[in-house]
């Protein structure tokens, strides 16, 4: 049995109201959705709270999972879902901030959103939020195409288009710190 | 750079350790330990999409009862053949697609947006290949009375619709609306079909046609309302 397997499992448990199961789900999926928050460049104590949020989110509905049905993009389409509002929340935030600040006059500079400075959210850090998502799901949390497909609600069609264009802009931006060019030879 | 290179980089950024607090998943689990119970997860998809096809096609088919069956009464074998398998399957597609907006984590082969393109293409093509007769009579006034008759058709396939899937959880409520409202737009136009015996290509293509892309509009602007309220709740 492996590892998805014995998330499916957990799940079905879950659902039959077996908290050891949710315990067990907790342990795993935590850890896993907090990095996926982070790498989304969200400082630690807003990925806890968004981590919190999530779960809560989760076991409100828990029914939607079906049993047979892959567990872990039903996990990261309910944490994306919660980070995309979060988003949106920021956006609101940064907008009311700078309403204040042109008001009054002698204000001080106002603080980045993100507190985030890991190596892999600076790495992610020029992509778009949705190319960083997909390489998130793909190449951090080894996901399949159709599994983050699930996870984002779009087609496979779709995941392989982001990911096409994150890696050319990460060719770039690591092909500039690493010295190689875009094209595969020194620069 | 080659692509295996890229993944060693991020491989290796992604090996730093980005643990939660510990405190943050036992406060997880204290919170969630007094409300679990047994829960009844959804039915298939399959079987949900059914259900919504049989309740679109039961308020098309009482709705044109009650108007009178005057479409199909003049339809040929033929644009029945085809007309009416072309709504199911049209109809079948779209309740997949809101089943699929209203189950995380689903698996989507076209955007309901992309959906809704291809759909009313096909129908028509189907309605344009079938009826042939270019006189126009009555043009504006005609075609707004079968278009208020098929969105006032579409309300209650799109609110059943919803009461059948209530337990589902929309991760894009836009989406899920849009897919809701091209399914109720369906209903609405098989009821036109059925009921409306004005075969004037312009009227059938224009008028009947457009109820599907209004229907999906409104729902739509319905699943923005939605989203907004719960974004006001949220605060």
């Amino acid at each position: 049995m492996d590892f998805s397997d014995n998330l499916e499992m957990l799940m079905v448990r879950y659902q039959q109201g077996d908290f050891s199961a949710a315990a067990a789900l907790i342990d795993c999926i935590g850890p896993r959705l907090h990095r996926f928050f982070v790498a989304q460049s969200i400082s630690r104590v807003d990925a806890d709270d968004l981590l919190q949020e999530t779960w809560l989110r989760i076991h409100k509905v828990r029914h939607t999972y079906r049993p047979g049905e892959p567990a872990l993009p039903w996990f990261y389409a309910i944490a994306r879902h919660i980070r995309v509002d979060h988003y949106r929340k920021r956006i609101r935030a940064a907008a009311r901030e700078r309403e204040l600040e042109e008001m009054s006059k002698g204000a001080s500079p106002a603080q980045p959103v993100s507190g985030a400075d890991g190596e892999l959210e600076t790495l992610l850090a020029p992509l778009s939020l949705s190319q960083r998502e997909v390489i998130t799901m793909l190449k951090v949390e080894g996901m399949s195409l159709e599994e983050v497909a699930r996870a984002t609600s779009s087609t496979v069609g779709s995941v392989k288009q982001k990911v096409h264009r994150a890696y050319k802009k990460l060719r770039e931006t690591i092909g500039l710190r690493t010295g190689k060019s875009s094209s595969g030879g020194p620069l | 750079m080659k692509e295996n290179e890229i993944d060693n980089v991020l491989s290796k950024a992604a090996r730093a350790p980005q643990h939660p607090d510990p405190t943050v998943l036992a406060h997880i689990g204290d919170s969630i330990r007094s409300s679990m119970r047994p829960i009844r997860p959804l039915p298939p998809a399959w079987r949900i999409a059914a259900g919504m096809v049989a309740v679109c096609a039961a308020v098309a088919l009482a709705g044109a009862v009650r108007a009178g069956l005057f479409g199909i009464a003049r339809m040929g074998l033929l644009e029945r053949l085809l007309v009416f398998p072309a709504l199911v399957i049209f109809a079948w597609l779209a309740a997949g697609s809101f089943a699929a907006q209203m189950i995380p984590a689903s698996r989507l082969r076209t955007s309901p947006g992309a959906l809704l393109a291809l759909g009313t293409a096909a129908l028509l093509a189907v309605f344009a290949v079938l009826f042939r007769d270019y006189h126009t009579d009555h043009f504006v006034s005609a075609g707004i009375a079968c278009l208020l008759a098929g969105l006032f058709h579409a309300a209650p396939a799109g609110l059943l619709s919803w009461l059948l899937l209530r337990r589902g959880f929309a991760t894009r409520p836009v989406s899920a609306g849009l897919a809701a409202g091209t399914l109720a737009g369906l209903a609405g136009l098989g009821m036109l079909e059925l009921h409306c015996p004005n075969f004037q290509a312009a009227h059938i293509l224009v008028w009947h046609v457009a109820v599907v892309p209004v229907s999906a509009a409104l729902g739509a602007l319905l699943g923005w309302a939605y989203w907004l309220r719960t974004r006001q709740d949220d605060r």
